[in-house]
């Protein structure tokens, strides 16, 4: 019996207030603050372009902010995800006593994550400011690219977060799917879409013919979105010069079917957040 | 209403458990109806169903079986901490609640207001929750409350709050909020107070409304 009061407009207005609440809260006491969310991937960045740059720092060229895009891409998607399902436990309080739209808090956490990668993307421009060639029309693709990014980390981070007070092993196990995923994503190493996706498939299929686990792995590797979507970021930031644009097709075929699969993600939550409460 | 009891990872180690032990029947067979206008009180012992059938009369769950019907919009106030943040001031955590009640901006900033003239904190209005006493959370939750109400309350246990001076204005609150026509299903321990304000006192048992009683409430006599 959730109110009728709860408004298309209203539930904008909440998502807004209380990510943004969310967002100043998370710092708020610590001493370091804010400066605590970019430890973290550029701890990671120093490390890795340590050891990476003299193995493919020559083929790839800007390595730093290649290998810096692809992490904060990176720490976008697997910090909402682990969000979405800690979300649950952090907000407990209001989903025993409140009778508001579940989905809410998923939105919540969506935008206090991507305040915060609007934050690192921003020192990314810096950076590019400084080192690179800006070109200005591929730019108006990154909205779009956002709300992909967005749309993919919802949907994976809702359907983590309907299942994972029941299968309380959820949040462990993506944990460690998640560090094998780092991997099996080009976020080091070079990644390259010579043909559009749709003629790819037809080679795929063709590798089929032979399946070993180097062939699982490549294809893996090849297809699966957060590849598209930082192939995507950095072709329009980084390699506009170099690199054609997404085609429209591209960008309206991964739009619609992002938007599908978070469109399913929210009805299944939507679904067992019923069950939340009997769960906890 | 049947509740898990036991966790997935139990249910894998021991299988050899009977199946009814992995839920609790909570509620059980219960039939209500409250009219615009009335109060009524539930009371029974611990663990008798009295939250749960509450939560499922606020929509918090749902029923395995049965229904549950509302013409109204209904405010819900569970142990009165309502999820207060610690690092939050109280006007931050005021106004999140009446944001997830889905109040709009003008209804947030009543509410604001009127929980501040009420709950008497007004040193303490601009600091962290962590700051506290205990009395003074439960001040501020039960103004809360009770400050911007749907024409239909579900309390929970928002009773005994305070000092005697404060539970005296708590109960003139209440009082106003029954003469100006609000409807609510009350579940408290203290059956004195019940009788005080409701209408009607249900008594629960193992899930089960097992008597129900008439009150002459005094509640809507006392002085605002």
């Amino acid at each position: 019996m959730v109110s009728s009061r709860y408004t298309f407009s209203q539930m904008v207005r909440i998502v807004l207030a209380v990510g943004w609440s969310d967002f100043v809260l998370k710092y708020r006491g610590s001493v370091l603050g804010y400066l605590w969310s970019l430890l973290a991937p550029l701890a990671k960045f120093l490390v890795i372009y340590y050891v990476f740059k003299p193995l493919v720092g020559g083929a790839i060229p800007q390595y730093s902010l290649y290998l810096f895009l692809g992490i904060i891409m990176w720490e976008h998607f697997t910090v909402t995800t682990t969000h979405c399902m800690s979300a649950l436990q952090e907000k407990q309080a209001f989903f025993l006593k409140i009778p508001f739209p579940r989905l809410v808090i998923m939105f919540i956490v969506g935008w206090t994550n991507m305040i915060i990668f609007l934050t690192h993307f921003f020192i990314f421009i810096v950076f590019l400011l400084f080192t690179g060639d800006i070109y200005i029309m591929p730019w108006l693709y990154v909205p779009v690219i956002l709300l992909h990014m967005t749309l993919l980390a919802l949907g994976v981070g809702m359907l983590l977060a309907s299942y994972c007070l029941k299968y309380r092993d959820l949040l462990h196990l993506w944990g460690i799917l998640s560090q094998v995923l780092f991997w099996l994503t080009p976020i080091t190493y070079a990644y390259k879409l010579d043909t559009p996706i749709s003629q790819q498939w037809r080679s795929m299929l063709s590798m089929m013919y032979h399946p070993s686990l180097h062939t699982a792995f490549d294809l893996f590797v090849q297809f699966q979105p957060l590849s598209l979507l930082i192939y995507d970021m950095r072709r329009v930031t980084l390699y506009a010069a170099d690199l054609a644009f997404p085609s429209v097709a591209h960008i309206g075929g991964v739009t619609l079917l992002l938007t599908a699969f978070c469109t399913v993600a929210a009805v299944i939550f939507q679904r067992r957040s019923r069950y939340f409460i009997e769960e906890y | 209403m049947r509740i898990p009891v036991r966790h997935l990872q139990e249910r894998i180690l021991l299988p050899h458990r009977k199946k009814d032990m992995w839920t609790t029947k909570a509620v059980h067979d219960v039939s209500l109806e409250l009219s615009e206008g009335e109060w009524v009180g539930i009371y029974g012992p611990n663990g008798c169903g009295k939250t749960t059938l509450l939560r499922m009369l606020a929509g918090l769950l749902t029923p395995d079986s049965g229904s549950v019907h509302c013409d109204t919009d209904a405010s819900c106030f569970f142990e009165l901490s309502i999820g207060f943040h610690e690092e939050r001031t109280a006007a931050e955590n005021v106004r999140m609640h009446a944001m997830l009640q889905g109040l709009n901006r003008r209804e947030t900033e009543a509410v604001l207001q009127s929980v501040y003239n009420f709950a008497g904190i007004e040193d303490h209005w601009d600091l962290p929750m962590k700051c506290y006493s205990t009395g003074m959370r439960f001040r501020v939750g039960f103004a809360v409350a009770t400050a911007a109400p749907s024409p239909l309350l579900l309390l929970d246990e928002i009773l005994a709050v305070g000092d005697a001076h404060f539970q005296e204005r708590c109960k003139e609150r209440l009082a106003h909020l029954k003469r100006s026509g609000h409807s609510a299903l009350v579940v408290s321990h203290g059956i004195g107070d019940l009788e005080r304000m409701c209408d009607r006192i249900l008594f629960m048992e193992k899930g089960q409304i097992v008597e129900e009683k008439r009150a002459s409430p005094s509640l809507s006599g006392v002085k605002e």
